[in-house]
């Protein structure tokens, strides 16, 4: 009886583990098929977050939830928003590796920089 | 990109730095001229109404060089860009407080010129509302430049 209860419980394991497998390879299949984004939020005065790791091809939205109007300005001026009101969107898509430091145009001590794998 | 105040290469060479330093010259200079003329007439003090006057030819002077670095960070920083919302407020205050000082400063040289003390009701009703103007650019500049945060 006691080693039926082992025996019951060390196969569910393996099914739970093969379940869980199963379910991660699908999630990760799924998200490869879409494009990859990610999102910096412009909050009272600064970049979130300050340092933003991609993939190489990751759309980078800046949304500005701030009162007062912002810019998104690459540093080596590989890409630069106009002026953003509030709730505007400006985004890139980052095709290089490379790490991509931008600032604010109308507050230049607003900064931040983007990291592309 | 931070800029350390007492590098004096780093400050002048900053393309919309200037603006943000000079603006605060022609509104102190203004605001200070109607006071001093509104103390002129509370003592009846000729020193102070000549006071108010170079502190209103000041502010005229400083008033261009404020819009010329205005209108330069708007180029440089903003690529001269259609302004909307707030930028575009600050661009027509700011323009307008401009004509305002430099209207008073043509009406108080001529007034100089014609040796008169005595200001004009409409000269009076014209400091106000430049007054208010100015306040009011002054204060949507300091939001749009982070020294004012918005409630």
């Amino acid at each position: 009886m006691k080693n039926t209860r082992w025996i019951l419980g060390a196969v569910l394991t393996v099914l739970a583990a093969f379940a869980g497998i199963t379910s991660t390879q699908h999630m990760a299949a799924k998200a490869s098929d879409q494009p990859a984004a990610a999102e910096v939020k412009i909050d009272n005065f600064s970049f979130g977050p300050a340092t933003l790791t991609v993939a190489a091809g990751t759309t980078v939205t800046w949304k500005n939830n701030d009162d007062v109007p912002h810019t998104v300005v690459s540093d080596d001026k590989v890409f630069r928003s106009k002026a953003l009101d509030t709730d505007d969107k400006f985004s890139y898509t980052f095709t290089k590796p490379g790490t991509y430091s931008y600032f604010c145009s109308v507050h230049p001590k607003m900064t931040a920089k983007i990291v592309v794998q | 990109m931070t800029v350390n105040p007492f590098d004096l290469k780093s400050a002048l060479l900053a393309k919309h730095a200037q603006h943000v330093v000079l603006i605060h010259f022609p509104i102190a200079l203004f605001i200070s001229s109607v006071v001093f003329d509104l103390l002129a007439i509370w003592n009846g003090s000729r020193s102070l109404s000549k006071a108010a006057y170079y502190n209103l030819i000041g502010a005229a002077i400083t008033a261009l060089a404020a819009v010329i670095t205005g209108l330069l960070a708007w180029q440089l920083q903003l690529e001269g860009e259609k302004l909307r919302g707030n930028l575009r407020l600050h661009l027509g205050l700011g323009a307008s407080s401009a004509v305002l000082i430099w209207l008073l400063a043509w009406w108080r040289t001529r007034q100089e010129r014609a040796d008169s003390s005595n200001l004009a009701l409409g000269y009076w009703a014209l400091s106000f509302i430049a007054v208010l103007v100015v306040a009011l650019t002054g204060h949507l500049g300091g939001i749009l430049s982070g020294v004012e945060v918005p409630n």
